[in-house]
């Protein structure tokens, strides 16, 4: 298929979807990146290369948790998953998102 | 070096999940119908560099190691060149808070907590021996008591003693006076120390008769033999005897005190130490390893009670007592010490609180700051990190800076050190530097992680939002806490700093009872070999106070036994006209001095006549206070006073006259009954009192070329005049109320600027408020007095606190006051009066600041 127009990410945003993907369920980094492509519609294709420092990153602060396992496919895959901490900062991330989404709207509707 | 293996690790867990996720990208792309190599090439060109995400990963926990230090390091930096100076402020404040302590704690370590500088120090002790009876109140010790409690105690390794005479060296151009320790066999065994050149003594030369030798002190080597190498061919003459030079003992080892000189042994076999009676020797043991110091006392009671069988007269009526060798070496200088350090912890304190509130200040006006930092996706935990990193900055900063202060101090007490005993060993070393740095770092923790804590408690979005609008009414009940502690803390201070100066001050006004200006004292070498012909010791002194009457200058002259100012050791039990008084004991210091005494000091007789030089019986006079206890009934002249029990030293005479009361104990102390022994010549060398028409020390050449000529071979010494002597026995009052003083001006001063910085932010804080009230009408002076009000409302309270405090600690220095009761309200009265006029001074500048506000720029400021 042909690829579609990449649309920049700002990085706290890629947190917040990362977060939102894994809260979903326990998965791997490749899974995370093809999620975030379905859901939204080919829209958003993660770059790998700022995939796993963000994953490292969440890793890091506390905001996911990892662990090796076997994958579908039997070989070893590191897989993600969200603990209590990360629920938080998902819950906060969001909010944030969803005041400064609505305050944009506000602006762009208003009339001339 | 766990980290770097932690890290090689991860670099190959990461290898592996980028490998793994490629893999499936690969199979993605064959499922689409792509050949295998060429899957995978588009695999890997997709998903991007491999290393340079594997940098980016290893980026991201470098971030997180460096955070702890580099990132640190750096906000450090930062912070000091934006607040240049908040910064100097507190690292000067520290130095001096955390300076001063570190060199309290410094000479705490040298002179209380480190044990002597002798081998397993811990195990030597002062041996004393008590008559059961009273009457002879010195502790010294005969020589063959000394060799018998040798021989038979099992507890001790060694016991020693030693005793000092002051003789004149003469091989020199002109006769020197030198200390020497003349000492029983084993002094060096016992305190484990040995000349750094030459040799010990051999026992030949223990015995009597045996080749007179000594060793040689290393700042008598240097002074007279100029650290020459070949010393232990020299000699040193003293009196009429020649001394070989066996050995040169190392630097810094003066033992019983510094101005000893050199150490010769003293025969335990010579004719004249035999007799059981004496008290020569100030005795020393060392307990074998493993023994307590209870054992060893009962080891030595034992000891002497086996002797008191063979010997009934007079070991039967001796006992022992004994005590660590520290403790006798410290003396009172401990307790001294540990107020110091007392008084300086507190002003640490302070300075910590003042620091605390600073900071709190500062850390609510960056809140907009700290905001940004969280919604840039920071961590609470590294926000609070990184401000107490600037403190912790800050304090190493300031404690690096309280190293210098304390080595400065170091050399301070160099100079003291005639004063304080070890003060010579007080040095910066690891142990004060690391106290210092503890310290530095206790107080950022202290100060700093409060403020920190309380400004990353609020969310990035309140943050945001309160910056930007400022809040109207804030509440600090914290900062207004520091400050009025600090206030109670200086209060507490400044009453102790009060009444020592009131101490201080009545001790100036205390009548001696003699005049003590215009009086030089002085000491003309002797030997404690003259002793075997006294009356010719007696003529000699006598011929020498003559010579020195006809000196033009010279009112009077006279002798004493022990100068005035220095309290006497015991009382003597008296018996009058051979009868004791059954009621009670007759007890009275006692005093030689030659006649003309009372007449040479100025103390007046108030009945009978002044003693005459030498008559038959021996004429004693009395003073007041004795008159009054003992000898109420009718005249107190021509009773015969005897000092109870037999000793050779005892007084015996008939009372010739009353004088009135002297405060020779020291002018703190009240006049005690006192028995005056007229006789010139107590001992060979006597203090002499000499009267001047002009200043004292003028007359000191003249004084020392006249005993030249009536005395020659002997050597003139501790000239000084008698004024001096009476105020350096309260050299160390005065230091420690000097230094309290100064203490309690620093807290005062500390507590001022507490004041003014929580009242100078409340009024920032709160300018809008104020801007409202006026643009609504308030009249500035209302505004004033509420800023006012609150400032002294604090302080009203750490007064009252402090008031209360001071009056419980201050039983604490019951022994230092003089003449003040510790409760005194006159102090406490002006202490609270001089905090509250500066306290007040501190607030009205935010204050007045705050009233001149323009409403207008206030509002408008949003």
């Amino acid at each position: 298929m042909a690829p579609m127009e990449k649309t920049d990410l700002l990085q706290g945003t890629l947190d917040l979807l990362i977060l939102k993907v894994v809260a979903l369920g326990p998965v791997h980094g490749y899974g995370i990146a093809q999620r975030i492509r379905q859901m939204s519609k080919d829209v958003l294709q993660v770059q790998q290369g700022s995939l796993y420092p963000a994953l490292h990153r969440l890793e890091k602060r506390g905001w996911l948790a990892a662990e090796w396992g076997e994958s579908e496919n039997g070989r070893q895959a590191k897989f993600y998953r969200l603990p209590a901490k990360g629920r938080k900062q998902l819950a906060s991330e969001e909010q944030t998102w969803n005041r400064l989404a609505g305050a944009v709207g506000l602006i762009l509707l208003a009339e001339q | 070096m766990a980290w770097w293996k932690r890290g090689v690790r991860r670099d190959e867990a990461v290898d592996r999940e980028i490998a793994e996720h490629v893999a499936r990208l690969t199979e993605d792309y064959v499922a689409q119908g792509m050949t295998p190599e060429e899957a995978r090439r588009l695999a890997w060109v997709e998903f991007g560099g491999r290393e340079q995400v594997k940098q980016a990963v290893r980026e991201v926990h470098l971030w997180a190691f460096g955070e702890k230090v580099g990132f640190h390091f750096e906000t450090v930096l930062r912070f000091l060149r934006k607040a240049p100076g908040f910064s100097l402020a507190v690292i000067l404040t520290l130095a001096l808070g955390i300076g001063a302590n570190s060199a309290i704690f410094s000479a705490i370590d040298a002179i209380v907590l480190r044990p002597l500088a002798f081998p397993h120090g811990d195990e030597l002790v002062r041996i004393y021996q008590h008559d059961s009876q009273g009457r002879n109140a010195n502790t010294f010790v005969a020589p063959s008591r000394l060799e018998d409690w040798n021989r038979l105690a099992t507890t001790f390794a060694g016991i020693t003693g030693y005793y000092k005479d002051d003789l004149s060296e003469l091989s020199g151009p002109l006769p020197e006076k030198v200390t020497l320790g003349l000492v029983a066999p084993r002094f060096l065994a016992v305190l484990g120390v040995a000349p750094v050149l030459g040799r010990n003594f051999v026992p030949e030369e223990e015995h009597w008769g045996g080749p007179a030798s000594v060793l040689i002190s290393h700042a008598f080597w240097l002074r007279r033999f100029h650290g020459d190498a070949n010393v232990l061919s020299r000699k040193v003459r003293l009196g009429s005897t020649s001394y070989a030079v066996v050995g040169v003992m190392p630097e810094g080892f003066s033992y019983p005190d510094r101005d000893v000189d050199m150490w010769t042994p003293s025969a335990p076999d010579a004719p004249f130490a035999q007799r059981r009676d004496a008290t020569w020797f100030s005795v020393i043991g060392r307990m074998k390893p493993g023994i307590s110091l209870n054992q060893a006392k009962a080891d030595l009671a034992t000891v002497q009670q086996q002797l008191g069988r063979q010997y009934p007269k007079p070991d039967a009526e001796l006992s022992t007592s004994m005590e660590p060798l520290k403790a006798t070496v410290i003396g009172g200088v401990g307790k001294s010490l540990w107020l110091l350090y007392g008084s300086v912890s507190l002003l640490l304190l302070i300075a910590c609180s003042n620091i605390a509130a600073l900071l709190l200040a500062r850390t609510t006006e960056r809140e907009q700051e700290i905001a940004i930092r969280f919604s840039l996706g920071a961590s609470r935990r590294t926000i609070v990190m990184q401000l107490l990193s600037e403190v912790v900055g800050l304090s190493l900063l300031g404690g690096l800076a309280a190293i210098g202060v304390a080595a400065a101090a170091a050399s301070g007490f160099h100079l003291l050190a005639e004063r304080l005993p070890r003060a010579s060993e007080v040095h910066l070393n690891w142990a004060v530097a690391g106290y210092a740095l503890a310290c530095a770092v206790a107080t950022a923790v202290l100060c700093g992680l409060y403020p920190a804590l309380r400004a990353t408690r609020v969310g990035p979005a309140n943050g945001l939002a309160a910056g930007s609008r400022g809040q109207v009414s804030a509440r600090n009940p914290l900062q207004w806490v520091l400050a009025g502690v600090q206030v109670t803390l200086a209060v507490m201070l400044l009453i102790g700093a009060g009444l020592l100066l009131r101490s201080l001050d009545t001790l100036g006004h205390v009548d001696a009872g003699f005049d003590a200006s215009h009086v030089l004292t002085l000491q003309v070498s002797g030997s404690w070999g003259e002793t075997t012909n006294m009356p010719a010791v007696a003529q000699r002194i006598d011929r020498t106070l003559d010579g020195l009457r006809t000196l033009p200058g010279v009112e009077d002259a006279a002798t004493a036994a022990m100068l005035p100012g220095a309290s006497e050791l015991y009382q003597t039990e008296f018996t009058i006209d051979g009868k004791a008084d059954p009621a009670r004991k007759i007890l009275a210091d006692t005093r030689w001095v030659s006649s003309r005494y009372f007449s040479t000091m100025t103390i007046p007789i108030l009945a009978g006549e002044p003693c005459a030089k030498a008559s038959t019986p021996p004429q004693i006079m009395v003073n007041r206070t004795f008159a009054n206890l003992y000898l109420s009934g009718g005249t107190a002249i021509g009773h015969m006073i005897k000092a109870a029990g037999h000793s050779d030293f005892g007084v015996n005479g008939m009372v010739r006259g009353v004088v009135a009361d002297a405060r020779e104990e020291g002018l703190n102390e009240p006049p005690a009954p006192t028995v005056y022994s007229c006789y010139s010549a107590p001992n060979p060398f006597p203090n002499y009192l000499i009267r001047t028409k002009g200043e004292p020390m003028a007359m000191a050449d003249a004084i020392r070329n006249r005993i030249h000529v009536l005395e020659p071979g002997r050597s003139v010494y501790a000239v000084m005049p008698l004024e001096q002597h009476l105020s350096d026995a309260f050299t160390e009052d005065r230091l420690r109320t000097m230094l309290l003083t100064v203490f309690a001006m620093s807290a005062v001063a500390l507590a001022c600027i507490g004041l003014y910085g929580t009242l100078s932010y409340l009024v920032r804080r709160r300018q809008r408020e104020v801007g409202v009230r006026l643009a609504l009408g308030a009249m500035r002076g209302q505004i004033v007095g509420r800023f006012l009000f609150q400032g002294l409302r604090v302080v009203a309270i750490g007064c009252t606190a402090g008031l209360l405090a001071a009056a419980f600690l201050s039983r604490f220095l019951r022994g230092m006051l003089f003449g003040v009761s510790r409760l005194d309200p006159a102090t406490y009265v002006a202490v609270v009066g001089v905090i509250l006029t500066v306290a007040a001074m501190a607030c009205l500048v935010p204050a007045l600041r705050a009233a001149f506000v323009e409403p207008i720029k206030v509002l408008r400021e949003d």
